[in-house]
């Protein structure tokens, strides 16, 4: 049979949406899949919450689809809402990828850590922490009584709500505020 | 006949279009001198042999699809581990990186990292900006940080005696190695050269800006100056090029490409390239984050930590506070 490029395509199309993941849509390689497990950072944010909705508009449902691991800091619906009115809507628009992108890898941290982790490097650090973001700035954890608040680079601060999410490849601490990388 | 017919060709086409570079074929670890004497990495044979098939890549358009039929089988090597117990890691030779202090340059581009007070990079500008002569892009055009037409007159030519010896710096050095095919070379201009062994000429180019911009967005193009296969080599087995998607490095991240538009559809993997063998451990590192199947092998004490990086599992001296080895690939 004559190997067409209308057929190649055709064949390709389907074999991507054979292929492709329940979350997002993003078909990704096996080696991939495998590494990362069944109960990924990506399925474990909602779709349908402004976080899984910012995360699929800058293509980052894949990242945390993939092996990773990282550690993601997800602001909660109600987190979002706290942000100036349309700044949201502003980030997601097409034009403004790069700003939301920005935005979103500043709650991506390099590899897998635990709250108990933060704890003993603010206690080592004698009361606070510094946090590489995948995003380039730097986040500053300290404690409020039994809660781990984390300062970024805007003067804003975050508490987190809900800890040590584990995922198969990573784990998602929740928070109650937007960062801002400044 | 027709095969050598074909090495013509390609020879031909890799000297007059610089677009269309090899793929990175990368046959690692089946030879042990091409490797960093170093890392002493264990590793045997790659699954696959790239080299016999590499020698005549597929017939390109601009924007390079750089595939060969290995890669369109869509199975990959398997990079050598570098093989560590906490009894019996590989130690990596402590080397201060005197590439990136002291070295002299007329232009302050060739850095790895830019180091603020915290140790740790500054902030990253957007791959939109006008920086280094890049267009801010859209769709079709070009918005990686060198124009095609300057890649053009780097690619095919000789890599200059003096970069001969110009290791690549920082984490680079541990996401692009040398082997029987290829080196890699810093070049200037934040790019990597990847250079054919075989007639010392610039095969490609592999951008190497990590700090200075941020992520490409999604939607746009894959700069076509970098467009082939260039997924560092930690990476490789996960992302290998197939006939749906390409993968693409870039600027930190990784890139799932459109193979007929070069359109970037999304980021498979984030790259930090923060740390690396004898530089300080960044202050943004001192909170623990090995990955949790790798904790009860890599846990610190006071002799020894360890961090998670890229794919990596590095250790870290904690007197010195420096990066003293790369003790295991996760892949």
């Amino acid at each position: 049979m004559r190997l067409t490029r209308t057929f190649l395509l055709a064949a390709t199309a389907a074999v991507a949406l054979a292929a492709c993941d329940k979350q997002g849509g993003q078909a990704t390689s096996p080696a991939a899949k495998e590494a990362a497990g069944d109960e990924t950072l990506a399925k474990g944010i909602a779709a349908d919450s402004k976080m899984g909705a910012a995360l699929k508009a800058t293509g980052l449902d894949a990242t945390l689809g993939g092996p990773g691991p990282y550690t993601v800091l997800a602001p909660d619906d109600a987190a979002f809402d706290k942000m100036p009115a349309g700044a949201l809507d502003t980030l997601m628009k097409p034009d403004a990828r790069a700003d939301l992108t920005a935005l979103l890898t500043y709650h991506i941290l390099p590899g897998t850590i635990l709250a108990e982790d933060i704890g003993k490097a603010i206690d080592t650090g004698k009361g606070k922490a510094v946090l590489a973001t995948m995003g380039g700035g730097t986040l500053t954890a300290t404690r409020e009584g039994d809660a781990i608040v984390l300062a970024d680079g805007a003067g804003g601060k975050a508490r987190v709500t809900k800890a040590d999410d584990k995922r198969s490849n990573g784990v998602i601490h929740h928070l109650d505020a937007v960062l801002l990388p400044s | 006949m027709r095969k050598w017919i074909l090495a013509a060709g390609a020879a031909a086409l890799a000297v007059t279009a610089p677009a269309l570079a090899d793929p990175n074929k990368g046959g690692k670890g089946g030879n042990k001198g091409a490797q960093h004497a170093e890392h002493g990495q264990q590793g045997g044979k790659p699954a696959r042999d790239h080299g016999a098939k590499g020698d005549f890549p597929k017939a390109e358009r601009g924007g390079g699809k750089g595939q060969d039929n290995a890669r369109r089988e869509g199975k990959a090597f398997k990079p050598a581990r570098i093989d560590g117990d906490r009894g019996k890691d590989d130690m990596r030779i402590v080397r201060p990186d005197d590439d990136r202090q002291g070295r002299g340059r007329d232009r302050d581009v060739v850095r790895v990292r830019d180091f603020d007070d915290d140790g740790r990079f500054a902030g990253r500008r957007f791959a939109r900006g006008f920086d280094n002569g890049c267009p801010p892009g859209l769709a079709k055009k070009d918005n990686g940080c060198l124009p095609p037409g300057q890649a053009k007159k780097i690619v095919g030519t000789l890599l200059p005696a003096a970069l001969s010896s110009r290791a690549l710096v920082g984490p680079y050095r541990d996401w692009y190695r040398d082997d029987d095919r290829f080196l890699y070379r810093m070049g200037s201009d934040g790019q990597i050269y990847r250079v054919n062994r075989a007639n010392s000429l610039i095969d490609a180019l592999i951008p190497a800006q990590l700090n200075d911009f941020g992520y490409y967005p999604v939607g746009m193009a894959y700069p076509s100056s970098y467009n082939f296969y260039n997924v560092p080599v930690q990476y490789s087995s996960y992302w290998p090029d197939n006939d749906d998607y390409f993968y693409r490095y870039g600027n930190g991240a990784i890139y799932q490409v459109d193979p007929q538009t070069s359109m970037i559809r999304s980021i498979v993997a984030l790259l930090a390239g923060d740390l690396s063998v004898g530089q300080p451990l960044p202050v943004g590192y001192s909170t623990y984050n090995v990955p949790l199947a790798y904790r009860d092998r890599y846990y610190d004490t006071p002799d020894a930590w360890y961090r998670y990086n890229d794919g990596y599992v590095y250790r870290v001296d904690p007197a010195t506070q420096l990066v003293t080895a790369v003790i295991r690939a996760l892949v």
